[in-house]
């Protein structure tokens, strides 16, 4: 039990800390690779709460997605290096609102949430897994393949959007983005 | 050890005198496991019929996996200066081993030397790897030096690229602080290139390269460029300018003197465009110089096909690289994407406070995103500029973009003179929009002169071997190139019998061999390269009827690549020259296509010359008919493996006094530019390859 | 005690790939080659390039050994010879790879080499055509053992192996694992002729000794990920289970080895291109069939 929230606090503080360097770094390609880092921690909170396959699924899908992200980056972005020392965060004032509004929210509903009481044991890995499937092909389907075709769609219209009309004589010669 | 003084290598490592046990059983290991760098290239050392494998050694692509910089045969100036970089680039113990020449100036002493044979070269490395297990460790290692290896750092201001000072320091004309950076690279965003030095990188103090990552170089500069000493000086109030010419200013609304257009409002800190609000002075109302304001002017400015930033009102070449300037549309694309928008700010006349302003003029350079939405920045007025929304759409905007249409930084990136897959000698350097190639040109480092300033007079003879020594790839062919001209010269008949002539087919069977080596080499296609080399090296010097029984061998190898998958997707489509090219001789005019098309033309010819040679008898080396004290001018023509070459030569009293060469490879050398623009990286340098470029034989 | 085994099975094999490696550019067999190689390599300078992002540069090839060693750790050898047999260890091979990337795009951005950066972009580039072919095949053989733990995996091919069950998967997890294992003819990233080396280029010495021990336990690993998923595991008859997987897994690990020099290396475009418009079809088509397969074959 006190590993655990030993194992939970660590990957905790880790997804904390790479989330900061996200910010404190200019180079876009650490910044890109510090976010997918404390995704990472996020999933090792997951595995050390017993929740292997959100966390495998956390650990596997950040990587691929972080490198997709990358990707565009490289395309669009032209300092990834971070030699103009560039400065990661904008909008200070209201992203730091934002951020307090945000964290007060998260904190209260945690507070003031009804949680049901604790299961003395959690299920076991195959199970869970089991359960999660039914629950992603029964009541949650709708959400997720919504949130799935969402993000699939403003990925592509991004890239569209970016990528400056051309003359029909070059659109041929494209290959699709993705 | 009998003599006094310990053997060591050359490129010995730091002896520890903790760790002498374990150093002295890595040494054992080392010359167990030797790796070569070959310079000129594998090419040339098949065409020597030297077989690296055989005698005990791999072949490596890159000096960072080498132990030892195997050298063939003298080098030219050129390629003496890149086997220096490529020997500092090998990690120590590292070894030279010298075959047929003797060292280059450039580089130590070579470790061991030998003759340019099979059997000297296997002994050599016997001998090499005797040394390696006794001396790989010395007390105290040879530095490595050479003239070529010291980079220059000079101080450029990132506004005013004509400022360059050998110490560091602010820009006279604006005084920024000066940016360091390597002589002679003020172009290129990367400065790694694979002639990287790295005994310098301790000594090159680290603020004096900038982290030249591949993409970055053209926004970190705009960047610094926002960040100017302070904007506090902009004036308050407004005044009015033409929207056309903004060097118009005046403190009442009115009509432009120039076109008579109505003036619209402006802040009077916004005189300037762009950069130059950076300058002292910049709030003032005067006119600034004309440099500064050409990109609000309509009409048409020069800039830098590379540079965009580089703009001025005539046409010249560009400061940074030296290339010619275009011209371009002043006010429609015309300003780089550093100060474009400012036009349109300043027409438009948005009534901001200063501190906005500031901000407009750092987001029409560096975060074009002004434009759209830097008004409802909540916070940036005090940190404009450095804290300015980047929309990259704004920001590369204006940039020349490859045929993806998408703006990245170029990088300028080498390929060869030594690198796996080009010929060696052959330097190719392209720029590269990420794996895309903008444009390319390649040069040989080990061509030929023509001799026509009767510089150097030889004999005949001489002559016949001096020319052959120099087209390593094509021995033969320019021997009997030489012989025919200079009997030509002489008056004499020409030799009727074949043997010649089947020396010639015997050597373009060869020669493209090789070049099937090579291409192997360049696709990583292995069993090609191993197949072809063997062939090759059996080849070379077969009889007729030796080369009768490799001939089943040969027809394999040609089944064997058409049923090869991948091969044919691979090749076919790239590299594709239009019938009516100028300048195409030999496979490459013949096949009057894309590189499938001419590796058939050169297993066609394969075949046809193993043909030729059954019927016209035993190949015989071509040898100069006795011609003493003759004179007279004779030119000849021979068909060598890579297309027509032809020699003119004057002959007086039985020595060469001037001479002419074409060669094939002179013209196809040229095509490289036009046929790598715009390709991705791997179909450009198979493009390349499939010319079958021999630097050896470029007339330069 | 398992833990190990397989880390000495995993080292044997990788041993043997080398030696291999060796006869087959050098043409002879040398069983102390890569031994020698090794040591020699321990002996050589290693070379830190001018400004080099120098996490990611030192980071990089450590990275892509554990990472292999990790996806081994849930691959079992035999019923008991597995490190973890985790409730998710399909998914976990895939999790545990997608680092494969990571660490090629830190091992091209760190030195600061035009070569390394362009192949470490280019392999970005290569995991969005590979990447599905890897997901998608396994998610048939998860399918039919209807488990995700791999030696449920392995037992439910107790009668038929998936090789037979489902052929088409088992080319497209190979080519995808030779993809991802970056061998010739996928080699984009390293690619010899065209980049002299790329992510590879500037590492010596030591570190490059590292980066190789961890490019030939990635092949060993897929290997083993093949003979698992596909091969039957441990099944076979007279030999101990564990020798079976070994023997299958050598000779995966051989073949991809030795396929990739009779193939010219692959152009990047048609890569992409025949693996969005063949690849995920076929492997869609393969789901379709292991699943008309599972209902309705009892």
């Amino acid at each position: 039990m006190y590993a655990q929230a030993f194992f939970v606090a660590v990957f905790g503080l880790a997804a904390i800390g790479f989330g900061v360097w996200v910010f404190r770094t200019s180079s876009m390609v650490r910044s890109a690779l510090a976010l997918l880092f404390s995704q990472t921690a996020v999933g090792c909170m997951f595995l050390a709460m017993q929740t292997e396959f959100l966390g495998v699924l956390q650990i596997m899908m950040m990587a691929t997605e972080m490198s997709i992200m990358a990707i565009f980056m490289v395309m669009f972005m032209m300092d990834p290096g971070g030699m103009g020392g560039m400065d990661m965060t904008h909008q200070k004032r209201f992203s730091i609102g934002a951020g307090v509004v945000a964290a007060g929210v998260a904190i209260a509903v945690a507070v003031l949430a009804d949680w049901a009481p604790v299961s003395a044991e959690a299920p076991a890995a195959a199970m869970q897994t089991r359960e999660l499937g039914r629950e992603l092909l029964g009541r949650s389907m709708m959400i997720f393949e919504t949130a799935g075709i969402t993000i699939l769609t403003a990925m592509i219209a991004a890239t569209a959007a970016a990528i400056p009309v051309q003359t029909p004589a070059h659109s041929d010669e494209k290959e699709n983005p993705e | 050890m009998t003599s006094a003084q310990p053997i060591t290598t050359k490129g010995s490592r730091q002896k520890q005198p903790r760790f002498a046990v374990l150093q002295a059983w890595v040494s054992r290991a080392l010359a167990r496991d030797l790796s070569c760098l070959i310079i000129p290239g594998p090419e040339v050392a098949l065409a020597y019929g030297l077989d690296v494998t055989a005698a005990g050694m791999c072949s490596s692509a890159t000096p960072r996996d080498a132990t030892v910089l195997l050298i063939i045969g003298e080098l030219s100036e050129q390629m003496d200066e890149a086997a220096a970089v490529l020997y500092a680039q090998m990690p120590r113990p590292r070894t030279i081993l010298m075959l047929g020449g003797k060292t280059p100036p450039s580089l130590p002493d070579a470790d061991v030397s030998a003759d340019l044979s099979q059997k000297a070269l296997t002994d050599a490395v016997e001998r090499l790897q005797g040394l390696l297990a006794e001396g790989a460790f010395a007390t105290y290692p040879e530095d490595f030096d050479a003239s070529v290896l010291h980079v220059k750092i000079e101080y450029v201001c990132p506004m005013h690229p004509d400022v360059v000072r050998d110490e560091p320091g602010s820009c006279p004309k604006c005084g920024m602080d000066l940016v360091a950076q390597e002589a002679g690279k003020a172009t290129s965003g990367h400065d790694h290139e694979h002639h990287e030095h790295h005994e310098h990188h301790e000594q090159d103090s680290p603020q004096s390269h900038e982290h030249h990552h591949g993409q970055g170089h053209q926004h970190g500069q705009a960047h610094e460029q926002g960040h100017p000493q302070g904007h506090a000086n902009h004036k308050t109030g407004t005044d009015y300018t033409c929207p056309m010419h903004p060097e118009v200013s005046q403190d009442e609304p009115g009509r432009c003197p120039e076109c008579g257009m109505d003036l619209v409002p402006r802040e009077a800190g916004e005189v300037t465009p762009g950069h130059n609000h950076e300058r002292p002075g910049h709030g003032h109302n005067e006119p600034e110089s004309p440099q500064d304001h050409t990109n609000n002017k309509t009409g048409t400015d020069y800039t830098c096909p590379m540079h965009p930033e580089v703009s001025q009102d005539e046409p010249g070449r560009c400061p940074e690289c030296g290339m010619d300037l275009e011209p371009r549309e002043g006010s429609e694309n015309g300003a780089s994407g550093n100060n474009h928008d400012h036009g349109e700010h300043n027409h438009s006349g948005h009534g901001h406070d200063e501190h906005s302003h500031a901000g407009h003029e750092h987001g029409g350079h560096s975060h074009g995103g002004h434009e759209h939405g830097g008004h409802s920045h909540g916070g940036h007025e005090h940190d404009h500029g450095a804290s300015g929304f980047m929309s990259m759409i704004e920001v590369t905007k204006d940039l020349p973009r490859s045929a993806d249409g998408l703006a990245m930084d170029w990088i300028e990136v080498p390929f060869g003179p030594v690198f796996p897959g080009l010929p060696g000698g052959l330097k190719l350097m392209l720029t590269l929009d990420g794996d895309g190639v903008i444009e390319g040109n390649a040069t040989s480092l080990v061509g030929m002169t023509n001799g026509d300033n009767d510089t150097e007079e030889m004999n005949a003879e001489a002559f016949v071997e001096r020319l052959a020594l120099a087209t390593p790839l094509a021995p033969v062919s320019y021997r009997l190139l030489a012989c025919l001209a200079i009997e030509r010269a002489a008056g004499l008949a020409d030799n009727p019998g074949t043997g010649r002539a089947s020396a010639l087919e015997r050597e373009r069977i060869a020669s493209h061999l090789g070049w099937l080596a090579l291409l192997g080499r360049q696709l990583g296609f292995t069993w090609l390269t191993q197949r072809a080399s063997a062939l090759q090296l059996d080849l070379r010097c077969a009889s007729q009827k030796r080369l009768a029984a490799l001939e089943p061998a040969l027809r394999t190898l040609t089944a064997r690549l058409g049923r090869t998958p991948l091969l044919k997707a691979r090749l076919k489509g790239i590299g594709r020259l239009p019938a009516d090219t100028p300048g195409l001789r030999g496979p490459v005019a013949l096949a009057a296509g894309d590189a499938w098309a001419r590796l058939w033309q050169r297993l066609d010819e394969i075949r046809t010359s193993l043909d030729f040679i059954r019927t016209n008898g035993e190949p015989e080396l071509p040898g100069l008919r006795i011609t003493d004290q003759a004179s007279g001018r004779g030119e000849a023509t021979v068909d060598t493996p890579r297309g027509q070459a032809r020699l003119s030569l004057t002959l007086q009293s039985g020595r060469v006094t001037s001479y002419r060469l074409d060669t094939a490879c002179s013209h196809h050398i040229g095509l490289v530019a036009e046929l790598v623009e715009g390709q991705e990286l791997g179909d450009a340098l198979v493009a390349v390859g499939s010319l079958d470029l021999s630097p050896w034989e470029v007339m330069s | 005690m398992s833990v190990a085994v397989v880390l000495l099975a995993l080292l044997g094999s990788v041993w043997l790939l080398a030696v291999v490696e060796g006869w087959t550019t050098t043409g002879r067999l040398r069983l102390t080659a890569p031994l020698l190689s090794g040591v020699a390599h321990l002996g050589r300078e290693s070379i830190v390039p001018r400004t080099p992002d120098r996490l990611f540069f030192e980071a990089a090839p450590v990275l892509l050994l554990v990472v292999a060693v990790l996806a081994a750790a849930v691959l079992p050898l035999a019923p008991t010879l597995v490190i973890a047999d985790m409730a998710t260890g399909a998914l976990f091979v895939n999790a545990a790879l997608a680092y494969v990337l990571v660490a090629l795009i830190m091992a091209g951005w760190g030195p600061n080499g035009a070569y390394a950066m362009i192949g470490g972009w280019r392999f970005l580039g290569q995991l969005i055509a590979y990447a599905m072919l890897i997901v998608m095949p396994i998610t048939g053989v998860a399918m039919r053992a209807e488990s995700l733990v791999t030696t449920v995996i392995v037992n439910s091919q107790d009668s038929v192996w998936n090789i037979v069950y489902q052929p088409l998967g088992l080319v497209l997890f190979i080519i995808a694992a030779m993809a991802l294992a970056f061998r010739a003819p996928f080699d984009l990233p390293v690619a010899g002729g065209e980049l002299g080396g790329g992510v590879d280029a500037e590492y010596t010495g030591v570190r490059l000794a590292v980066l190789r021990l961890a490019r030939l336990t990635l092949v060993v690993t897929l290997a083993l990920a093949t003979t698992v998923f596909y091969l039957g595991g441990w099944h076979g008859p007279l030999l101990p289970p564990w020798a079976w997987s070994l023997i299958k897994t050598l000779a995966v690990a051989v073949s991809m080895l030795l396929a990739g020099r009779y193939l010219p290396r692959i152009r990047e475009a048609d890569l992409m291109r025949w693996c969005w418009t063949l690849g995920i079809p076929l492997a869609l088509l393969n789901i379709i069939v292991v699943g008309i397969l599972v209902l309705v074959v009892p």
